[in-house]
């Protein structure tokens, strides 16, 4: 009987922690998102989207920030979506069962989860020093080096889902491959790749260190694609490590506005992702 | 020779055959077979279709092999134009396989390779400068499972038109629609042509498959068990439309159902681990098959 | 039929086209490792091996050594997977064997939307609002107990400052969590229900069931998740630079700042003059790109492996 209540008091003892450690995992959820939205509320109005990152010791807003994270956001999807859906497609339809296929799949797993900081440095080595200066350019590369692993990844998953039962009826047609995959089985994968690239979004819109050296700052308004540009990351970096309580302010607000464009993104891919499933 | 006109809506649903060769063999395999024969649906013109049949394709000595392992054991026979060949056998005979060298669509996989040949209206097709294309675009196939593209219902049909023509937009409706007429799916589909094929039923789906093959005009047709994914009532309509089909196309069909080759075919095959049993006219084979493997199958003793 | 040739160009240019692109990837690895050795030799050459065991860190004398971050990297990480894995764990069980069913998604999707919250939000979170906390309750706690007992005594103490090595090891314990608790799920997930099943049928509690047979079951994938977390927390930027104080030096207390790989080139990289200066700094990236490569590398050799041993 001592061996059956010793096993009984381990089980609730395992059960009970493993719901502390569910309840831990969800605390400090909770904890950071409302602390976000405490500190950060304050800042949200109309004058965070309409003035320019202030000098220390006055008020403003960070559109300057918050049009050049969009601009290079926006290169970074262009430049990488493309890339990384090319590259997903080779793993997935031309190289079954290939060693180079291996390789790059692995690969790519391994840049996946590298370190982002690594990418900004080698950015700054292949771009910022060969052109001599910091530049919005090399911030997007920067950014479109980090999409790429996720797309290839994604594409590559979406497509080996699509049956192969549909790739035979349009080749028995006539169809050459490419015409099959472009037509038929990316249509098919469609809504998958699309979560994908959402997912590649709300991953680069938060990343700062790849940035740090690439884009720089700007204090400024500049539409100089060519020249350091502001972004909100690094704003946020700047301004929330200083000792100025104007600028504190203005990094919760634009810490809140990452997070919750970041939120909004997931759902919007959860639910493509699960309104497809349901379709089929 | 007319053909008596009973539908064949007396026969039990045929179950999915899942059975192995060593099941035990069901229970309506046991029913004599002069009833199913008794039951084909008649075409419209089998009258007149019945006078000597032209040899469509012949395969002479075909061997295949899945990298090293020998699938199909020199097989040679012949498909008659504006006829059904059934090929017939137990799981893992091969006959999907003998079936899918002829639009020469095992060649997407590597390692999967055919020797002998098949002469096509004289051409040998497995030659290898062949052109592939042409040759896909005189034979259609429709598979196991609906595969519906994911577009419009139109989109489906025009997809293999689009490939080899381009029409003006009547035109290339009128294609559609007469490939629609002919797959018996038009007078249901023709107010949601631009819904998704998605949207249909299986046995929608199904016709929609087979619209979309017979849309580029091919000469053939190759039906992979084309009804043993839906219900009976789909299957019935299927085996319908493939009597009305036969006027105009060579046809071979797999199947595991022995009633429905009794029904549906004129000539039959049959497969047993990758080697050519014995090939006959259909009646023939089922009432006087003239090899005891055969009949065993036939009967029910295995598979 | 210029159908098929329309059709035979067309592919060979796609093939071509989607190849190209695909190596492109491991033209991107090997421009980062080409980039980051031809940044860092300068420094290697003039270090030598002594840089990986120096700790000075002095930008006027030009004296650099890499000791300090890579200790600070390793502790910060060892803390984060200390923490980390037992609580991934708690939580994989939590959602694969006790949870309701209705509550399975939305509870897998909040923890997984603590990995899409970026590393800066858990910075400025972290200095302004755990490090604080843990300056004014935990660490007065930790020295006056952990503190006063001989041995790891010294590994608890100081003045409560809030920020460094602890504080930044535990951000990065929640960051690392989500990660490894979904491979954990996944890979629990695999394990056949009829084993569970036949287990519980024994008479087996929820625990021993888990310990016992899914967990020995799943042992090559946990381990996997585990690394890939590691991989993580080894790379982690910004969250860390808010809170582990950048201090070049090496104490034993955890409570102490110190700096990591990362948090260094975060903090100095814009700042630094002198191409010393810069290659040091470059060559700390590389020490660490090749620790978190072989990390990462053995993790997906394993999940290989989990691949293949589900599949035959």
């Amino acid at each position: 009987m001592q061996l059956y209540a010793r096993r009984r008091l381990t089980n609730w003892l395992v059960i009970g922690l493993s719901v502390l450690a569910t309840g831990f995992g969800l605390l400090w959820l909770v904890l950071v998102l409302s602390t976000l939205l405490i500190n950060g509320i304050g800042a949200i109005g109309p004058s965070l989207f309409t003035e320019m990152t202030p000098p220390p010791g006055s008020s403003g807003g960070l559109l300057n920030a918050i049009a050049g994270s969009l601009a290079m956001t926006a290169i970074a999807t262009l430049v990488g979506t493309p890339t990384g859906i090319l590259a997903g497609t080779f793993l997935a339809e031309y190289s079954r069962g290939s060693r180079f296929g291996e390789v790059v799949r692995f690969v790519n797993d391994i840049l996946l989860s590298a370190p982002s900081i690594i990418i900004g440095l080698f950015v700054y080595e292949a771009m910022v020093v060969r052109m001599g200066h910091f530049s919005a350019w090399a911030g997007a590369m920067a950014l479109a080096i980090i999409t790429v692993p996720v797309v290839v990844r994604t594409t590559e998953d979406m497509l080996r889902l699509v049956p192969t039962a549909l790739r035979e009826a349009a080749a028995a047609l006539g169809a050459p491959k490419w015409k099959v995959i472009v037509m038929v089985t990316y249509r098919a994968a469609a809504q998958g790749m699309m979560t994908g690239m959402l997912l590649a979004v709300a991953r680069i819109s938060g990343e700062t260190a790849p940035l740090l050296f690439t884009a720089l700052n700007n204090q400024f308004w500049s539409s100089d694609l060519n020249g350091p540009m502001a972004n909100l990351p690094v704003v946020i970096f700047q301004f929330a490590m200083s000792p100025y309580a104007d600028w504190q302010v203005l990094a919760w607000g634009g810490a809140l506005l990452i997070t919750a464009t970041i939120l909004v993104l997931n759902i919007t891919a959860r639910v493509l992702a699960a309104w497809s499933s349901f379709k089929q | 020779m007319t053909s008596p006109v009973a539908r064949p809506l007396a026969s039990a649903p045929d179950a999915p055959d899942r059975s192995s060769p060593l099941d035990a063999p069901s229970p309506q395999a046991r029913r004599p077979l002069s009833t199913a024969l008794a039951q084909r649906v008649p075409a419209p013109e089998e009258a007149t279709a019945m006078a000597i049949p032209a040899d469509k394709v012949e395969m002479r000595n075909i061997s295949f092999f899945y990298g090293k392992f020998q699938a199909l054991h020199n097989i040679s026979l012949p498909l008659y134009d504006r006829r059904v060949t059934a090929f017939i056998g137990p799981s893992g005979c091969g006959k999907s396989t003998l079936l899918r060298i002829l639009n020469r669509i095992y060649e997407l996989y590597p390692g999967q390779v055919a020797t002998g040949e098949v002469y096509l209206d004289g051409t040998n097709i497995l030659a290898p400068g062949l052109d592939l294309n042409w040759l896909r675009a005189k034979i259609g196939m429709v598979f196991q499972k609906p595969t519906p593209f994911p577009m419009s219902i139109y989109d489906n049909i025009a997809f293999g038109i689009r490939l080899y023509e381009r029409l003006p937009r009547s035109e290339l409706d009128d294609r559609v629609e007469s490939a629609l007429r002919r797959a018996a799916l038009w007078d249901e589909v023709k107010d949601k042509l631009r819904q998704s094929g998605l949207s249909l039923s299986g046995g929608q789906q199904q016709r929609l498959c087979i619209a979309r093959a017979i849309a580029v005009e091919p000469e053939i047709l190759l039906l992979d068990e084309p009804a043993s994914a839906l219900d009976p009532l789909s299957t019935q309509r299927i085996e319908e439309l493939i009597a009305e089909l036969k006027v105009d196309y060579c046809i071979a069909m797999v199947t595991h159902n022995m009633q429905q080759a009794a029904r549906s075919s004129d000539y039959t095959a049959f497969l047993y681990l990758g080697e050519l049993v014995e090939f006959d006219e259909t009646e023939r084979i089922f009432t006087h098959p003239k090899v005891r493997h055969t009949e065993d199958y036939i009967t029910g003793r295995f598979g | 039929m210029s159908a098929a040739r329309h059709g035979a160009f067309g592919d060979m240019a796609f093939h071509t086209l989607t190849f190209v692109f695909a190596l492109l990837v491991l033209v991107v690895l090997g421009g980062v490792i080409l980039s980051l050795i031809s940044g860092a030799l300068p420094a290697l050459e003039h270090f030598g091996f002594g840089f990986l065991v120096a700790e000075a860190w002095n930008p006027v004398t030009e004296k650099f050594g890499a000791l300090a971050p890579i200790y600070g990297t390793l502790v910060t990480s060892a803390i984060a997977m200390l923490i980390g894995i037992p609580v991934a764990f708690g939580v994989a069980l939590f959602i694969t064997e006790l949870c309701p069913n209705w509550l399975k998604r939305p509870l897998s999707t909040m923890i997984e939307l603590l990995a899409a919250i970026p590393s800066i939000i858990y910075g400025i979170w972290g200095l302004f609002v755990l490090a604080p906390f843990v300056q004014e309750h935990i660490e007065p706690f930790l020295i006056g107990t952990l503190g006063a007992v001989p041995g790891i005594g010294m590994l608890f103490a100081g003045p409560p400052l809030g920020i460094g090595v602890l504080t930044a090891g535990f951000i990065l314990a929640v960051m690392v969590l989500p990660f490894i608790s979904s491979i954990m799920r996944d890979v629990f997930e695999t394990v056949p229900a009829v084993l569970r099943e036949s287990t519980y049928a024994l008479g087996a509690t929820t625990a021993e069931v888990v310990w016992q047979v899914v967990l020995p079951y799943a042992r090559v994938g946990v381990f996997g998740g585990i690394l890939l977390g590691l991989g993580r927390a080894l790379g982690e930027t910004m969250a860390v630079t808010f809170v582990i104080g950048n201090s070049h030096h090496i104490h034993v207390s955890i409570l102490q700042p110190g700096t990591t790989i990362s948090a260094a080139l975060a903090n100095e990289f814009t700042e630094a003059v002198g191409d010393l200066y810069l290659s040091s700094l470059i060559a700390l990236g590389l020490i660490l790109f090749v620790i978190t490569f072989i990390v990462l590398a053995l993790a997906k050799l394993l999940l290989i492996r989990l691949e293949r041993q589900a599949g035959g």
